[in-house]
């Protein structure tokens, strides 16, 4: 088992080239996980390597969660699972095992105290640093927390409350909080999709520090939704596809396509447009809004027309539709739906007037996480079964089964709580909910975050239909390529107004991007990112584009 | 792949499999017909009652006694209503024991000193219920306190409001005997259970049936994500606290109906079973939530526990509040392990 040099998966192990990287330190061996009807994880096996980044991928549902969940020990394996770190038995299901044996998790949420200073947090969970009578040694403390800090990342602010750091800086705690007694027995580092809520120009950052921390010789196990991360830092990857691994790879012997088509079994969805925008209608119209980034922004939306929204963390994208939904306040500005006024701070008003939003955060906004399914679908639009005053609960279930057969929503029953429900599903949920309205207007904020590229696919393709059918759509989005794909026309939002907009020629990612930074796109400004993403087959239109490698296949179209 | 297929074809549990894994699903088949998840406190009452009757036949197990257990058990029934339609939207209310105590006074006072109508006054107590729960709603949704140190703080207020309405005395004398009489057996129970029997139709029709109830459960669960969904919760929050305070004030009016007097501050001891009987009913008939039902059958099995023990050891005054502490500690203590439980096997 512990021969140096022999680490592929058990499958590949004869087709595989040994892999130089370094001894095994944590394998698992024949993992099961069965739910109540679900086969989650099946006979899976994965080893990962000292000195290496090890991605784990695969689409919503793949069994990935289940995986790093029984590691962690919130769930139990089936019997004849095996696992052992650095040759010695673990015990799977058990989460202090786990620890015992120098395993750390950073979890997608990151559990940090947003009030609480980096110092506080990284004592969290491990004891302050105390004298005689309980006093804490503050001046020992800070020293602890910058030295812990200190070998993830340099010049970290150590006395900001966590709740006013950048995405980046909140993961770096998070890392160094969980690494800090680590020391010499330290094994592996676990991390949960860390880059699905974070910007793209602080990405970067943080595969510095991963890179970081396998120099240190610790090796990381990163799961993820993003291809280009995969190739951007990982040494490997393991492929997970309807909780069986499928493959284990090299990632210098993978391309995008091919990693796509290992991860969906090579069925791609294309999407359809359908009907375009009918421009002599305004549907949604904002003259001047004003919150807390936002200065004054203006924009029209037609029937049937998908607007993308771009900018960096601050820029007021990400106030928008909170703004224009009247889920926060606006302290200025006039907003028209179909040419009627529409009053601020009264999400009940503008749901009435059919407007829908699909707010960023699906587990503390979008959803009732302890609700069922049936139950979050119809939350918006209840009335639609309510019968001298009593909810029709039959009629209400025959709707939702077929929004479940329509929209694609893998779930055991509608009445399961929606929680149970992987993430990509869940926003179909959350899409489900609007969608039923028949909205005029669409608000989506982030509508594809911590969203594998089916489930975008499928979700890319109900917005699509949305638009056919006359509503307007505005995205919001940090994902350029999403922007890229699905919008007729890019606004592209910098201190707090709009900057610049990019019609669908020329609104390619790394435009997008660049219009971002405020530059005109060139090399420098447009970045790493764009190189590893594989674009559009748009970017050919765009003139400035020439001095820019692109690849021209599309990730989710397929050609 | 080498798939055990097996493992999920039984675990969907169609058809009558071979061998050990039929046994295990004719036997899982059985517990599920049972829900014993679900009905549990069901069972529990069945065992303690059929206990008592054995151990102590002479004094449980009599017509007296059911009477004695289903009368007390009407006000702790109402009032637990209260506390449950509170919780359900996300809200602690602990002035319903309060409230109660101010109505008893009202109900008491009205009719013995003011020779108000009985049917005035209670409707009086009803809407100094509903008022209490107004001013409870503003402090919670308008000046942002926390509710369970404004209803607290609500809570201290109306014990001396109480105690002033009835200058500090039980009102022994001079209740309306057409009022004492709705206190009477009916129908060879005791009125109020009847009255409970209503309530709690109406009250688990309104929170299961209805968009309100819906509506209530949403806001509870997620404030946030259910004012994003259209729902008005401020709205909500209004209408749980005023229906528990009215609840409250009928727990009062009932009780104040079966003593025939009014003592003034007779309210405070309703709230601990009140809130036993809510959380003990979250585990219960629709596990994981708060409903009328499990609150129903929760009460019940802690009026039973304590009613057989006070029997059997009548030297034990302290039995009763031992006993409702307990349970509320092992009734927490249980939904968490079975949310937790329900997680680690998905």
């Amino acid at each position: 088992m512990l021969t140096e040099g022999v680490l592929a998966g058990p499958r590949h192990a004869a087709d595989e080239p040994a892999v130089p990287a370094g001894a095994p330190v944590l394998e698992i061996r024949n993992l099961s996980k069965t739910f109540p009807g679900v086969r989650a994880l099946l006979d899976a096996s994965v080893t990962i390597a000292a000195g290496e980044i090890h991605s784990l991928v695969g689409q919503n549902g793949s069994g990935k969660s289940t995986l790093i969940k029984v590691l962690a020990g919130v769930y139990e394996p089936d019997a004849g699972a095996t696992a052992s770190v650095r040759g010695e038995a673990l015990a799977l299901g058990d989460g202090k095992a786990a620890h015992d044996l120098g395993i750390r998790f950073v979890h997608q949420d990151l559990g940090l105290i947003d009030n609480l200073t980096a110092v506080d947090n990284i004592a969290l969970g491990f004891g302050y640093d105390t004298a005689a009578g309980g006093r804490i040694r503050w001046r020992a403390q800070r020293e602890r927390a910058a030295l812990a800090l200190s070998l993830v990342v340099d010049d970290f602010p150590l006395d900001r409350p966590a709740g006013t750091l950048t995405v980046f800086q909140r993961t770096a705690l998070a890392i160094a909080r969980a690494l800090q007694d680590f020391g010499e027995n330290g094994s592996l580092l676990v991390l949960d999709e860390p880059t699905a809520t974070m910007p793209r120009d602080q990405v970067e950052h943080l595969f510095t520090l991963l890179r970081r921390i396998r120099e240190r010789g610790t090796p990381v196990l990163l799961v993820t939704h993003h291809m280009e991360e995969v190739f951007a830092v990982s040494d490997r990857v393991t492929v997970l596809r309807d909780g069986s691994i499928v493959s284990v790879e090299q990632t210098a012997d993978l391309d995008t396509p091919r990693l796509v088509s290992l991860m969906t079994g090579g069925v791609h969805r294309k999407l359809e447009r359908g009907a375009g925008p009918d421009l002599e209608q305004v549907a949604l119209s904002v003259r001047g809004l004003t919150g807390d980034t936002l200065k004054g922004l203006d924009l029209d939306v037609h029937r049937g027309e998908i607007v993308g929204v771009a900018g960096l963390g601050g820029s007021g994208r990400e106030e928008i539709c909170a703004l224009l939904f009247g889920a926060e306040k606006r302290t200025g500005g006039e907003i028209a739906v179909d040419g009627k006024t529409l009053p601020p701070n009264d999400p009940g008003e503008a749901v009435t007037r059919r407007i829908g939003m699909v707010p960023a955060h699906r587990h503390t906004q979008g959803l009732i996480l302890s609700e069922s399914v049936r139950r979050n679908m119809t939350l918006a639009t209840l009335t639609d079964f309510v019968k001298g005053g009593r909810v029709q609960r039959k009629r209400e279930a025959a709707a939702v089964a077929e929004h479940i057969t329509a929209f694609g929503v893998k779930t055991a029953s509608a009445e399961v709580p929606v929680n149970t429900l992987s993430g990509g599903n869940q926003q179909k949920v959350v899409l489900a909910k609007w969608l039923r309205l028949k909205p005029t207007v669409l608000l989506l904020d982030e509508p594809t975050q911590g969203v594998d590229i089916a489930a975008q696919a499928d979700l890319h393709q109900l917005i699509f239909e949305a638009a056919a059918a006359g509503t307007a759509v505005l995205v919001c989005s940090s994902d350029e390529m999403e922007l890229a794909r699905i919008s007729d026309r890019v606004l592209v939002v910098r201190d707090g107004t709009v900057h610049a907009e990019l019609d669908s020629g020329r609104a390619t990612p790394h435009n997008i991007f660049a219009a971002t930074l405020g530059t005109a796109p060139d090399d420098g400004a447009a970045g790493h990112l764009d190189e590893d993403l594989g674009s559009d087959d748009r970017t050919a239109a765009s003139p400035t584009l020439s001095s820019s490698p692109v690849s021209s296949s599309d990730p989710v179209d397929g050609e | 792949m080498t798939a055990p297929a097996t493992t999920a074809a039984r675990s969907k549990g169609s058809g009558p499999a071979s061998g050990v894994a039929g046994k295990a699903s004719a036997g899982s088949r059985i517990l599920q017909k049972l829900a014993i998840d679900r009905f549990s406190g069901v069972y529990i009452i069945v065992v303690l009652v059929v206990t008592f009757c054995l151990w102590i036949p002479q004094t449980f197990a009599t017509q007296a006694n059911l009477r004695v257990l289903l009368a007390s058990q009407a006000i702790t029934g109402i009032i637990a209503l209260a506390a449950t339609v509170c919780l359900i939207s996300g809200v602690f209310d602990l002035s319903i024991g309060a409230t109660m105590s101010l109505s008893i006074s009202m109900v008491g006072v009205l009719q013995a000193t003011g020779g108000v109508n009985p049917i005035v006054a209670v409707l009086i107590s009803l809407a100094a219920g509903a008022a209490v729960g107004c001013i409870n709603a503003l402090v919670v949704t308008r000046f942002n306190i926390d509710p369970v140190i404004g209803t607290l703080a609500m809570s201290a207020v109306l014990a001396a409001v109480s105690w002033w309405v009835a200058n500090g005395e039980t009102v022994l004398y001079g209740l309306s005997p057409t009022f004492v009489s709705f206190g009477d057996i009916v129908l060879g129970v005791p009125a109020p259970i009847i009255y409970l029997a209503v309530i709690a139709v109406i009250a688990w029709y309104v929170l299961e049936h209805t968009p309100a109830g819906r509506y209530l459960y949403a806001a509870g669960a997620n404030p946030v994500a259910a004012r994003l969904s259209g729902v008005n919760v401020t709205k909500l929050t209004w209408g749980a606290l005023i229906s528990s305070g009215v609840l409250a004030s009928a727990a009062g009016v009932a009780l104040t109906l079966q003593l025939g007097t009014a003592p003034f501050a007779g309210g405070v001891s309703y709230l601990l079973p009140a809130y036993a009987a809510a959380f003990l009913g979250s585990t219960q008939i629709e596990p994981g939530r708060f409903n009328v039902a499990g609150t129903v059958v929760s009460m019940f099995i802690v009026a039973v526990a304590v009613r057989g023990l006070q029997l059997r050891l009548p030297d034990a005054p302290w039995i009763a509040d031992l006993v409702q502490g307990v349970i509320l500690l092992l009734a927490v203590g249980f939904a968490v392990w079975a949310r937790r439980r329900r997680i680690a096997r998905g």
